[in-house]
């Protein structure tokens, strides 16, 4: 009986204190986007996402063997100084095959969509002068990596972008480049496995 | 003495003059994300505030031959003075005067930026190692939505001094810009008032290229 309880405190204390996490995480990414001429139109936004060392992804990738992107489509509810959109999909593919090309997209949204999520809100701010931003909040509801991210910690991540189209970045045929994060709300924790003593180790 | 007046080698050396041909476009960049503080108490892009930026690069041009796996470059903005915010109907744009950026490549590996700045790491961490690239503000400015907490900026800089000034191109010119959010924003490091993220870039638009009489023509075949 008390090998039974002390298995169960274990089980227990695991699931309620996951440990090792880093300060800061986010997917960060530089991309190029395509604006729509018209209420109705679709933004598509094609990035590479980076290893943002110091900080950490919020969950762990493997930028030695596979590119990342991320890939953004919204339509455009309302022009003018903001932009609003609506519909807005994103996604972060994982692929080891292809090198992402800018004069192909079709490079950016293949191999593995670990991330699938929806905005709950999107807007862009172009002011006259000046490059623009654009933000959102992001629900992650899809992908093969969705299950990394506990359940109450999937909805509500920051989208933070500059827009720019008169960067030097800027490649043909495209209208604006993008540079930005989607970070979560909390930083998200891994579990760890420990031993009893270390896990009692806590509580001195 | 011969020909000393030679029609056709006036005429190639007018063209050689005329013809020094741009090359691309060519843009190295260093992309970057980080936190600010202002130094004045109260409040964020008041009149006469300091601001002060401490980013690391995770992602920089190939060309730069640095490997951020085994050092860091980081980036240190100080300096820069709100002339306070003018409201643009519907927006808010803070134009700041001076201010300067040090860029620094450091084996370290150190970059912390800790909690209330400054602090025993920040700026520290992020103005340590050797210097990459220095330069001073000749423009800067923010740009906030009217929600007045998100927003964009942009800056031009001259360059001052560094390992790469020079090397990259002639007549280059240096820009700084991306995007910003004050605190209150997700894992934001508590004394900081907003995070960036952005790019700056060094472009060689500007810069030209000898060539031969031979390539020369050749562009006209």
């Amino acid at each position: 009986m008390k090998t039974m309880f002390k298995g169960l405190l274990i089980v227990l204390v695991l699931a309620a204190l996951p440990m090792g996490a880093a300060a800061q995480q986010l997917f960060d990414f530089t991309g190029q986007a395509l604006i729509p001429g018209s209420v109705g139109g679709t933004l598509d936004m094609y990035g590479e996402i980076f290893d943002p060392v110091p900080a950490t992804t919020p969950i762990p990738l493997d930028f030695a063997n596979y590119q990342y992107t991320v890939v953004v489509n919204a339509v455009m509810a309302a022009t003018g100084i903001v932009r609003t959109y609506s519909g807005g999909t994103i996604a972060i593919y994982e692929d080891a095959g292809t090198a992402a090309d800018y004069t192909n997209p079709a490079t950016l949204s293949d191999g593995t969509a670990i991330l699938l999520g929806t905005f709950s809100s999107f807007s862009q701010f172009v002011p006259p002068i000046g490059p623009g931003s654009a933000s959102g909040t992001v629900d992650w509801v899809g992908g093969s990596r969705l299950n990394d991210i506990a359940p109450e910690d999937q909805a509500g991540w920051a989208f933070l972008s500059g827009t720019n189209p008169n960067s030097g970045l800027l490649e043909p045929g495209y209208d604006e480049v993008w540079d930005g994060k989607v970070e979560p709300t909390t930083t998200i924790v891994d579990t760890e496995n420990a031993s009893m003593s270390k896990v009692k180790a806590l509580f001195k | 003495m011969k020909r000393i007046w030679s029609p056709q080698l006036f005429v190639g050396a007018l063209l050689f003059l005329a013809f020094a041909v741009p090359v691309s476009a060519q843009v190295y960049t260093v992309d970057y994300f980080g936190y600010g503080w202002e130094q004045a108490p109260g409040p964020v892009k008041a009149a006469g505030d300091e601001l002060i930026i401490t980013c690391t690069a995770d992602n920089i041009d190939p060309a730069f031959g640095v490997d951020l796996g085994t050092e860091e470059v980081t980036l240190h903005i100080h300096g820069l003075i709100s002339a306070g915010p003018v409201d643009m109907g519907g927006y808010l744009v803070v134009n700041y005067t001076g201010g300067f950026m040090e860029i620094y490549q450091d084996p370290g590996m150190n970059a912390d930026w800790g909690v209330n700045p400054p602090n025993a790491v920040s700026p520290g961490t992020f103005s340590d190692g050797a210097l990459f690239f220095a330069g001073q503000f000749t423009s800067f400015t923010m740009y906030f939505d009217s929600s007045g907490s998100t927003g964009s900026f942009s800056g031009n800089l001259d360059g001052l001094g560094g390992s790469i000034l020079g090397s990259m191109c002639t007549n280059c010119v240096y820009t700084w810009g991306g995007v910003f959010t004050t605190a209150g924003s997700a894992q934001i490091p508590l004394g900081y008032d907003f995070q960036i993220d952005g790019v700056f870039e060094i472009d060689s638009a500007v810069d030209t290229e000898t060539t031969s009489w031979g390539s020369l023509k050749s562009l006209f075949k």
